[in-house]
This record gives C-alpha cells, sequence and structure tokens, in this order.
C-alpha cells in the first residue's frame, strides 16, 4: 500500500515547528510600555467596538476589549469575571442589561466609582453606592406582522399574549437569558408570583413558541410565521430600516410600566489599572457616546436629556417606564428561571 | 525497560506529569473548591423526576449517536479500505468534512430545513416535519450527521492495519462477505468499538445541538447553571451524573472489549480486493452520505445566507481571528498529539486493572463540559507568579485544548498502538536497540496513520473549541469561533449562516490541501 512517505512527513513536521516558532513570537501580546485598560463587553460587539475604537483614537489609551458571546450559546462573561474574582484581569464591565451587572454587585465584584459623567442621566438609574450607571437604553416591546394584524389589534399588554386569539401565534426568546429574563424577573417583582405563573401557564397552553434570541423572535414575527412576539427595540428597528412588515407596541403603558434596560457600566474590584477604568466609565457614561450609540444599528435610547434619540423609537420622557428597583429585580432572576424550566418544560 | 533511569520511563513520565498538571489538575481543583460545604440541596438534584429525565435523555442521545454513527461510518472505513474506487483520497476528505462543520451549524442547518416555513415545508407546502426539528431523534440524527467521520476513520485505519494475507487465506475456502465478518471486522472491533465509544461521550458531552434543538440533558443544565444562574456549586453538582454515566459506560466498554491484541505483520502488500463486485453499490453509498450529509446543510446555510444581509464588513474583519484559530489549532495539535502519544502506548502496553481504570479516566476527563474546564483553568493558573505570567497569553489556548483534546487523542492512539506488534520491540531490544531508538524506528512509523487521525481529529476539535476558550482567551486576543459567537449575538440568520459557511471553509481548506497532497502522492 502507498503510503505517507518519510520526506513528506518531515516536511510537514518542518512546516508545523516553523510555524509553531512563529507563532510563539508573533501571538504573545507585545508588553506596551504605554497606557491601557481592559474592559469587558457584554454589549453586542458590532456596536460596541466602534465607541471603544473611538474612545482609543482620541485619549491614546490602549483598549484591551473582551467581547461577549451570544448568551444562549455560551456561558459568558459574567462567569469570566466571577471565576478572576481573586485576582482580576479587567478594569471596567460594559454591560447592556442589568441582571449581570447587579449579580456581580451582589458578588463583591466590582468597586465604588461616582463618575461625573453621570450628571444628567436620572437618579433611579444610578446606584446610590456607586456600583454602576445606567446609560443608553432599550426598551422591552412587543412587535408585531402589519400584514396580518392591525394596529387596532394589536396586544396593549404582556399578559394580552395569552389571550386565546393568539393561540399558535407568540413568540418569545428563552426567558433563562438575556434582556428576557431581566423582563420575567421585573414581570415576578411587579405583579407578583401567582399572576405571573398563571400568565405563563396560559401561554404555554395558547403553544407559545420559545426561541434561541430576540432576532429570531423578530425574523418570526417579520416573516408572519407568527403574528407577534416579545422582543427589544435595537432588534424590530433592524426589520424596520429592512422595509419588513413590522411595528411595535410598548406594552404596559398604562399599566405597571414600560420595561427599559439601560447599559450599566461598572468598575471592576481590585482592577489591575483603576486609574484608566475611571477615564473609560467617564467616556462610556457622556453624552457623546450615548448619540454615537443613538445613531448607529444599536438605536438606544439616550438617558442625558438633550441627546437626540434614535428614530423609530420614543424618547424616554413620552412613556411610562416600569418602575423598578433593580436590584429586587436582579434578586428575582434564579427564581424566576426555575419556576419557568418548570412551567415552560424548558 | 522501566527501570528508574530508562528513557522510556524518563518520557513516559513526563507524558504523565504534563497530563496530571495539565488535564486532571484544573478539574480537580474545581470540583474540590466548588464542592465544599455542598449542602442537602445539592445531594437532592440526585433524585427528583427532572434528574431522572436527564438521566434518560442524556444516556439515549448518547447511545443513539454512537450507534447512528457507527452504522454509517463503519461501512463507509470498510468501503474506502476494501472497495477499489476512483480518487478515493478526495471521497474520503468530503466524507471527512461534516466532522469539520461545529455541531451547533449542522444544527441550525437541520432548524433551517425541518422548521415551520423551513425549506421543507416551502417545497411541499405544508409542515412536514416540523414536530420533528425540535426532539431528541433529531439531535440523535445531527450529531451523528457530524460524528460518523470519526468511525469511518478509526474503521479504514484499523483496516488497513489488518495483515491481507490473513484475508487471502479466508477467501479461499469463504465468500467475501464470509471473510469480511468473520476475519476482517473481528480484527477490526477494538478500534471501531473505541471510536464509538469516543462519539459517545462527544455527543453527551456537547451542548450546542441539545441547546438549540430544546433537548433537556446535562449539559444543557450545567449551562443554564452557570450562564443563568452563575451556580457554579450548582453546575458542578449537575456535572457528576454525567462524568458518572461516562465513566460507567468506559468501565462496560472496556470489560468488552478487553486487551485484545491483534498479531498483525507490517504490511508488505495490497489488501485482497475483497467488494470487487460492490463498486457500484459503494459509489451510490457514498454518494448518498455526502448529498445527505454534506451537501444538504451546506446547501441550506448557503441559501439562508443569500436570502438576506451576510454582512460583508463583519466576514471582512475575521482575518486576525482565522490566523489564530489555524496557528493556535496547529500548535495545539501537535502539543496534545506528542503528549498524547505516549500516554496511547503506556495505556496499550498496560495491563489489568491499570488500562481499564486509565481507560475510564481519558473518557471521564474527555467528558467534562468545557465550561468547567475554563473556570478550573482560570481558578489554577490566575494567581501570582509562575502560573500568572502564563495567565494572559495565548499559551493558555494550548493549555485549554492539552485539558480538553489529550484523553480523546491517548484514547485513538491506544487503540493505533495495540495494532503494533510488542514482539517488534522486543526484537528490537533484543537486538540492543534502546525504547527511543526503538520507538523511532519501528513503532512511530507503524502509527503514522493513527497518528494523522488523531492530530485531524484534534485540530478540528480545537478550532472549534468555544466553551473553555471564551473564558480564557486574553483581552484583545480573539479565535475565529469566539470572533463568530460574539458577532451572531443578535445576528439576522443570514450572517449566521454566512459566518457558519466561514468557519467550515477555514477548517476544511488546508485538510483539503493535505488531502490533495496524500492524494496526489498516492497517485505517483
Amino acid at each position: 500500500m502507498p503510503s505517507v512517505s518519510r520526506p513528506i512527513s518531515i516536511q510537514v513536521c518542518a512546516v508545523v515547528a516553523a510555524v509553531g516558532l512563529g507563532a510563539c513570537q508573533s501571538l504573545e501580546p507585545t508588553p506596551s510600555a504605554g497606557r491601557q485598560v481592559t474592559v469587558y463587553v457584554s454589549t453586542d460587539r458590532v456596536f460596541s467596538e466602534p465607541v471603544l475604537r473611538e474612545y482609543e483614537k482620541r485619549s491614546g489609551v490602549t483598549v484591551n476589549a473582551v467581547y461577549d458571546t451570544e448568551e444562549t450559546k455560551s456561558t459568558g462573561l459574567a462567569n469570566r469575571l466571577l471565576a478572576e474574582k481573586a485576582r482580576p484581569q479587567a478594569d471596567v464591565f460594559w454591560s447592556n442589561e442589568p441582571v449581570r451587572t447587579l449579580m456581580l454587585k451582589s458578588r463583591a465584584a466590582l468597586a465604588s466609582y461616582k463618575s461625573p459623567s453621570a450628571q444628567g442621566i436620572p437618579t433611579v438609574l444610578v446606584d446610590t453606592d456607586g456600583y454602576w450607571t445606567g446609560f443608553s437604553a432599550r426598551i422591552r416591546v412587543i412587535a408585531y406582522n402589519t400584514t396580518l394584524v392591525k394596529p387596532g389589534e394589536a396586544p396593549r399588554s404582556v399578559f394580552d399574549l395569552a389571550d386565546p386569539k393568539w393561540r399558535g401565534q407568540v413568540a418569545i426568546a428563552d426567558p433563562r437569558f438575556g434582556s428576557t429574563s431581566f423582563h420575567v424577573a421585573a414581570l415576578y417583582a411587579l405583579a407578583g408570583d401567582e399572576k405571573v405563573d398563571d400568565f405563563f401557564r396560559r401561554l404555554k397552553a395558547n403553544g407559545v413558541r420559545v426561541v434561541d434570541g430576540n432576532s429570531v423572535v423578530r425574523d418570526l414575527v417579520a416573516r408572519g410565521e407568527v403574528k407577534v412576539g416579545l422582543t427589544d427595540t435595537d432588534d424590530v428597528n433592524v426589520a424596520l430600516e429592512n422595509g419588513q412588515p413590522i411595528a411595535m407596541v410598548l406594552p404596559d403603558k398604562d399599566g405597571l410600566g414600560v420595561p427599559v434596560m439601560p447599559n450599566m457600566v461598572s468598575l471592576i474590584a481590585n482592577a489591575p489599572h483603576p486609574g484608566e477604568g475611571r477615564k473609560l466609565v467617564d467616556y462610556l457614561l457622556s453624552a457623546d457616546v450615548e448619540r454615537q450609540l443613538a445613531q448607529s444599528e444599536a438605536v438606544q435610547i439616550p438617558l442625558h436629556s438633550g441627546v437626540q434619540g434614535p428614530k423609530n423609537i420614543p424618547a424616554i420622557d413620552t412613556f411610562k417606564p416600569m418602575t423598578l428597583d433593580y436590584a429586587n429585580v436582579a434578586n428575582r432572576v434564579e427564581d424566576a428561571t426555575k419556576r419557568l424550566a418548570d412551567i415552560l418544560g424548558l | 525497560m522501566w527501570g528508574w533511569r530508562s528513557s522510556r520511563t524518563f518520557v513516559i513520565g513526563t507524558a504523565g506529569l504534563i497530563f496530571a498538571v495539565g488535564c486532571i489538575l484544573p478539574v480537580a481543583y474545581l470540583f474540590t473548591t466548588s464542592l465544599t460545604g455542598i449542602d442537602a440541596a445539592a445531594a437532592a438534584l440526585f433524585l427528583d423526576a427532572r434528574q431522572r429525565t436527564l438521566l434518560y435523555n442524556t444516556t439515549l442521545l448518547g447511545v443513539g449517536a454512537a450507534v447512528l454513527s457507527t452504522a454509517i461510518g463503519a461501512p463507509l472505513g470498510v468501503t474506502l479500505a476494501r472497495v477499489p474506487l476512483k480518487r478515493k483520497a478526495a471521497i474520503r476528505v468530503v466524507l471527512a468534512a461534516p466532522m469539520l462543520l461545529p455541531p451547533y451549524v449542522v444544527a441550525l442547518a437541520w432548524m433551517y430545513l425541518g422548521t415551520r416555513g423551513g425549506v421543507l415545508a416551502a417545497l411541499v407546502d405544508r409542515d412536514v416535519v416540523a414536530s420533528w426539528t425540535y426532539s431528541l431523534p433529531a439531535a440523535i440524527v445531527v450529531l451523528s450527521l457530524v460524528f460518523y467521520p470519526l468511525s469511518m476513520l478509526a474503521s479504514e485505519v484499523a483496516l488497513r492495519r489488518i495483515d491481507g494475507r490473513l484475508e487471502e487465506a479466508g477467501l479461499v475456502v469463504a465468500s467475501p462477505g464470509r471473510v469480511l465478518r468473520r476475519i476482517t471486522l473481528p480484527l477490526a472491533a477494538p478500534s471501531i468499538a473505541a471510536a464509538a465509544l469516543i462519539i459517545f461521550v462527544l455527543a453527551v458531552s456537547e451542548f450546542s445541538v441539545p441547546g438549540l434543538l430544546r433537548v433537556r440533558v446535562y449539559t444543557t443544565e450545567v449551562f443554564t447553571a452557570f450562564a443563568a444562574l452563575y451556580d457554579f456549586s450548582r453546575a458542578i453538582v449537575l456535572a457528576v451524573p454525567l462524568l458518572t454515566l461516562c465513566a460507567a459506560v468506559g468501565a462496560v466498554a472496556a470489560r468488552l472489549l478487553g486487551d485484545r491484541i491483534v498479531s498483525a505483520r507490517r504490511l508488505t502488500g495490497s489488501h485482497p480486493p475483497l467488494f470487487d463486485r460492490w463498486r457500484r453499490g459503494a459509489r451510490l453509498a457514498v454518494a448518498m452520505v455526502i448529498l445527505v450529509a454534506v451537501g444538504l446543510p451546506i446547501v441550506v446555510l448557503a441559501r439562508e445566507a443569500l436570502n438576506g444581509r451576510a454582512g460583508g464588513a463583519s466576514l471582512a474583519g475575521s482575518g486576525e481571528a482565522i490566523a489564530n484559530s489555524l496557528i493556535l489549532s496547529t500548535i495545539g495539535a501537535t502539543v496534545v498529539a506528542a503528549v498524547a502519544v505516549c500516554l496511547g502506548y503506556a495505556r496499550a502496553r498496560a495491563r489489568g486493572r491499570v488500562a481499564n481504570l486509565a481507560d475510564i479516566l481519558f473518557v471521564v476527563l474527555f467528558a467534562v463540559p468545557s465550561t468547567i474546564v475554563g473556570v478550573g483553568l482560570i481558578g489554577l493558573w490566575n494567581r501570582p507568579g509562575v502560573f500568572g505570567t502564563i495567565y494572559g497569553t495565548d499559551t493558555m489556548f494550548i493549555l485549554a485544548y492539552l485539558a480538553r483534546f489529550v484523553p480523546v487523542a491517548a484514547l485513538i492512539l491506544a487503540a493505533a498502538v495495540r495494532y503494533v506488534p510488542i514482539s517488534h520491540e522486543e526484537a528490537a531490544a533484543a537486538a540492543g536497540a534502546g525504547w527511543l531508538r526503538t520507538m523511532r524506528r519501528i513503532v512511530l512509523p507503524q502509527l503514522r496513520l493513527g497518528l494523522a487521525a488523531a492530530w485531524i481529529v484534534v485540530f478540528v476539535l480545537s478550532f472549534g473549541e468555544l466553551g473553555a476558550s471564551v473564558l480564557i482567551a486574553p483581552p484583545g486576543e480573539s479565535t475565529l469561533p469566539i470572533r463568530i459567537y460574539t458577532i451572531i449575538a443578535n445576528a439576522p440568520p443570514a450572517q449566521v449562516a454566512a459566518l457558519a459557511l466561514l468557519q467550515a471553509l477555514v477548517i476544511f481548506t488546508p485538510l483539503a490541501v493535505l488531502g490533495t497532497v496524500a492524494s496526489l502522492r498516492e497517485a505517483h
């Protein structure tokens, strides 16, 4: 039988060795003699990376960013921050929703810092102890297909989704992860266990489709595979910009209030570069960054007054938000996750 | 040969030390630090109805995937080894391609194909398989379509190791079918069974496919404990039944396989064309497998990618991540193979309880969920001093690959070493050759196919590794899977499909080049 001969085996080994030696030199990060800051980012990379690159350009500080993966595919940065707590590598944590930040605060992984850039941000979105500050928010909405549902017929409340008329026509993202977990925990915190348990039981009986993420919900609604779904404003905006037949309703405007999810930025406890970390926090909380995020595909709602918001998305002062104690909501996440695992069979 | 000063003791001992520090220590560290103070509530995890469902689903998933993968892969291995076909090297590369696709990618293709409003529904104008799309059988099928190449390659390597004269002798008195059943397959059985065991462990430790297809198994529970509850102790506790299951399967496999040593001489000629007349049927079977396992996922993904905006900028900015992945996977596969060949050799030459315990240890370590490995690596290496200088560098990727893949490579190579007669080593020793010389001149040349197979398997696994990598990647550094998974967060399906195809293409290209070179050498 013909075989891989010695010469080619030696050639392959030589190539591997050369690659290896070269890699040892090329892959090791060049020690930076200059200033640097390390930030762990849960906000989508496509939105956050340009903001961080802009900071690099303006400040001359090297930004080492670690981006989070899609929440249902990998355990993510919050676990990394917890695992590294004894010897942190990160200086700053930029989260796209409150749950992870509040969890890290409860595990003493964050440091207190009250940034001067937080002036002008509503006090309800600023931690009194200084462990986190909210900025650039998204809101949870009910998306509906405009070809299949008239504006007057669209559900007005989250609880309307359990109505039998929407049987088999509702999609939600997995409520154990991401912004949906925040929304669900907020419902439990405000409306009570009995009402929310009953709602999800009726939703299950109504044939709700639990899918992988908010973008999947948006796509199902836009394609008409379901008529309505729970998702975020930035997801709906993508479909609107593409001219797809979708619109959104701000749920419970006249009841519980609309769930508002700010980005949150925090300093890490015992960070290796706390000085640079504070400067990055100041930058991220600036009106300039809110403007960048409002004008990008992120379409995030500025919290500083006077900053122009994105088109298609209502301004923060035009609707009634949910009145939330974010710490209380974060405390409800574990219990809500376990309840829904049983109710929805996850 | 096993004296304190012998080269064999030194080399195997060094490999053993690397294995202990690289593979065992991170997991042991996390288990011991997370399980202290476990309360009664955690113990109750073992007993409730939910746990029994998890155990049932996990076992069925592993057994189903192992059986179906072997049913597809072993006949293909026999075909490649015994049926004369043109362009066999190219066929081999194409048939092995599904192994290069991350299981998540194949599951995505399945979803796009079968779900309500998917390709099949569009073709026949009604939901045909929608109710089956998210199910345990679907997960078994998807995993089998990804893992059958392992069985195929193991079978082919094993068959090529068999002395053709044994079959020639059999053909004198029996039909080719009987020779296959009574001589060829029994001689190849240890390798086929070893591959089935590896597939079982890969299937039960796989998260992305059951997660996507909504099948409740232990890995999805471990993931939820980490990602939704940030509860390390709960995640570790949930991993224990999974690892116990793998240990039990490993013990059963070790008992069934025993230490069957195959006597085979170094090949001096070709094998008899057992199935010359089955050429037409073999070509048809190969074509069908290629169509279903390779063509269908790629066509479905390509259709999805072309349906919307694929995001050229995301694809274009992946150059650095691609280079990182290729370099790190190459180094990782080489380092892993070097350590594993020593361990595999030691395992193959061991007897009795030591050998069985080694198999069980390899199986259990391989089954440890990647997130647990990642968190264990952080706990072990992220500390002041020498360890801390390594943490935060790309060396952590290599350590992650070592921790995850030395066990599977050792299993593959142990099976390969079993086909090298110990009498060859004894003859060399009698002639005065030292162990190192014997290994270099006699054993390793006979292992080249097994080494190549192990290297390729580890390369592919390393390239697609995400769970541990995302936890230890130095800030500012990225591999292609990490980059893809950071981009697909809320990305449209078209972009997800395009990036999945990119990952498959990047893995496939260097292996296709290697396959082409081998094919040209074969033709020459």
